[in-house]
């Protein structure tokens, strides 16, 4: 009994892995970017966090596709004549998954382990 | 792909004309139209009007340079709060409040994401227009069969084709061209010295101590010293005259940052001193200037909590007294430090305020309480 338990919130968790995989792939890419590119120019953004940080939350909060969109928009903001500002990513309501320190998304049982 | 081609259409148009119009002039100034020479000029006058046409975004970073003067104490005050505190959340409460005070003071000093956006799809615009004219085919609009052809085939120094890169060189039909992968390879250096030189230039004075001595600066400074090593590889596969534009970019970059840095440099910075010591070498420096960071100082020490209201008698009583003398019993010149009144509201700074409030301490305690978490700012007072 307890063991199809267990193998059924083992397979959800595989299962919720691979529904994971386009933001973690995402938020992958924009990690690079962020330890390899943007040093390159320095400071550039006239928000906190920075628009790759902003994509990087808003990604791992809402997916890749809806994500993507959020960091379109807030990019589209970042021009010389916005006033800048603190502008976080929204927060998902009923956000199901754990986020590891580096930014990938993990389902929530990982944490316990 | 076709949506990529789609969004650089226009761009490559834009491209296409600036470069064909910068060659008939050029042309019409009597160079030979054919002559690679009057192609790199033409990639030259491509970067003066990209980089003209970006000058106002750099004016307006300016002038929002030169108003952080004005908002120089109260970034110092922040600064000061996080003094010594290297952990990562005390960085991004650093980041967060600064960025606040910007907004809320309209000087934020930091230039968009836009200059790079801009400038990016330029550079790829420019890579598939030489690309295209490498294999024959015709631009999207000003630049004819003729004229890309022309352009693909015109060469630097009369041997080095604009359209050739190191690797296409390297693996050329008839055998390595050197010539071509000389200069190539001098190319390559010389953009990345001038990458290297513009950063260090930020890098080495235009940060304050501060941002120093954060551990991501650090990380930074790290790459910065790797990264241009990557790019010296991943420079070989761009065709010469992508890389012909980039190093005038890079050379304008280079000499606009250093005009910004030496006079108009970010305040508490190392170019900010060297600057007021330039100025003081010539007697020009204002003394306003150099002090403004004190006196704006004392104005902030206004205390923030309501005076307790005093009775008409109380307050002749406390009138004619010396402020001085009065300090240690204080009973309604520093209405916000009696400990009876506020004490519950900020227990952590009130008891301390009241032994040193004869000394200088006295319009400090105020000032602490002003920001919203005194707890942190509590040990500015306490010695």
């Amino acid at each position: 009994m307890t063991g199809v338990t267990a193998n059924q919130s083992q397979d959800l968790a595989v299962g919720q892995s691979i529904l994971l995989l386009p933001r973690n792939a995402a938020v992958a890419a924009l990690i690079a970017y962020r330890t390899a590119i943007s040093p390159l120019y320095g400071e550039v953004c006239r928000y906190y966090p920075s628009c790759s940080a902003y994509a990087m939350h808003a990604i791992a909060q809402h997916g890749a596709v809806i994500g993507s969109g959020l960091a379109l928009r807030r990019i589209a903001r970042c021009h010389p004549w916005a006033a800048g500002g603190v502008d976080d990513a929204p927060l998902k309501k009923n956000f199901r998954y754990t986020v590891t320190p580096r930014g990938f998304v993990v389902p929530a049982s990982h944490r316990k382990g | 792909m076709d949506l990529l081609s789609l969004i650089l259409w226009p761009l490559k148009w834009a491209v296409e004309l600036i470069l064909v119009g910068w060659h008939s002039l050029f042309s019409a100034l009597g160079l030979p139209p054919e002559e690679g020479l009057t192609w790199v000029l033409s990639i030259v006058g491509l970067v003066l009007v990209v980089r003209a046409l970006l000058i106002p975004l750099f004016v307006k970073q300016i002038k929002n340079q030169r108003r952080m003067m004005e908002v120089a104490p109260q970034l110092k005050k922040i600064q000061d709060k996080y003094k010594g505190k290297k952990d990562q959340f005390s960085r991004e409460a650093m980041s967060r409040e600064t960025m606040e005070l910007y907004k809320k003071t309209g000087t934020n000093p930091l230039g968009s994401c836009l200059p790079l956006l801009v400038q990016m799809p330029i550079f790829f615009a420019l890579f598939s227009v030489l690309n295209d004219s490498q294999t024959g085919k015709s631009g999207v609009g000003p630049l004819n069969e003729e004229l890309s052809e022309q352009f693909g085939s015109s060469s630097l120094f009369g041997f080095a084709p604009l359209h050739m890169s190191f690797s296409s060189a390297m693996n050329a039909p008839g055998g390595p061209e050197v010539g071509v992968m000389i200069v190539a390879a001098i190319m390559v250096v010389l953009m990345t010295a001038s990458q290297f030189i513009t950063q260090l230039q930020i890098v080495s004075k235009n940060i304050s101590d501060e941002t120093k001595a954060s551990p991501m600066f650090k990380q930074q400074r790290i790459l910065l010293y790797i990264l241009p090593f990557v790019f010296l590889f991943s420079g070989f596969a761009f065709p010469l005259g992508v890389m012909f534009y980039w190093l005038v970019s890079n050379i304008w970059t280079m000499v606009q940052q250093f005009i910004i840095i030496r006079n108009m440099p970010m305040p508490g910075t190392e170019a900010a001193k060297e600057r007021e010591e330039r100025l003081a070498r010539k007697g020009k420096l204002k003394p306003a200037e150099s002090a403004a960071g004190d006196t704006l100082v004392v104005e902030e020490k206004k205390p923030s909590q309501r005076q307790q209201p005093v009775g008409k008698n109380r307050a002749k009583k406390a009138a004619p007294k010396n402020p001085a003398v009065a300090a240690p019993k204080n009973p309604a010149t520093t209405g916000p430090k009696n400990p009876s009144a506020p004490a519950s509201k900020n227990p952590a700074t009130a008891p301390k305020s009241t032994a040193p409030a004869a000394t200088s301490g006295t319009p400090q305690a105020p000032a602490a309480k002003a920001q919203p978490e005194a707890g942190t700012a509590s040990k500015n007072d306490g010695k």
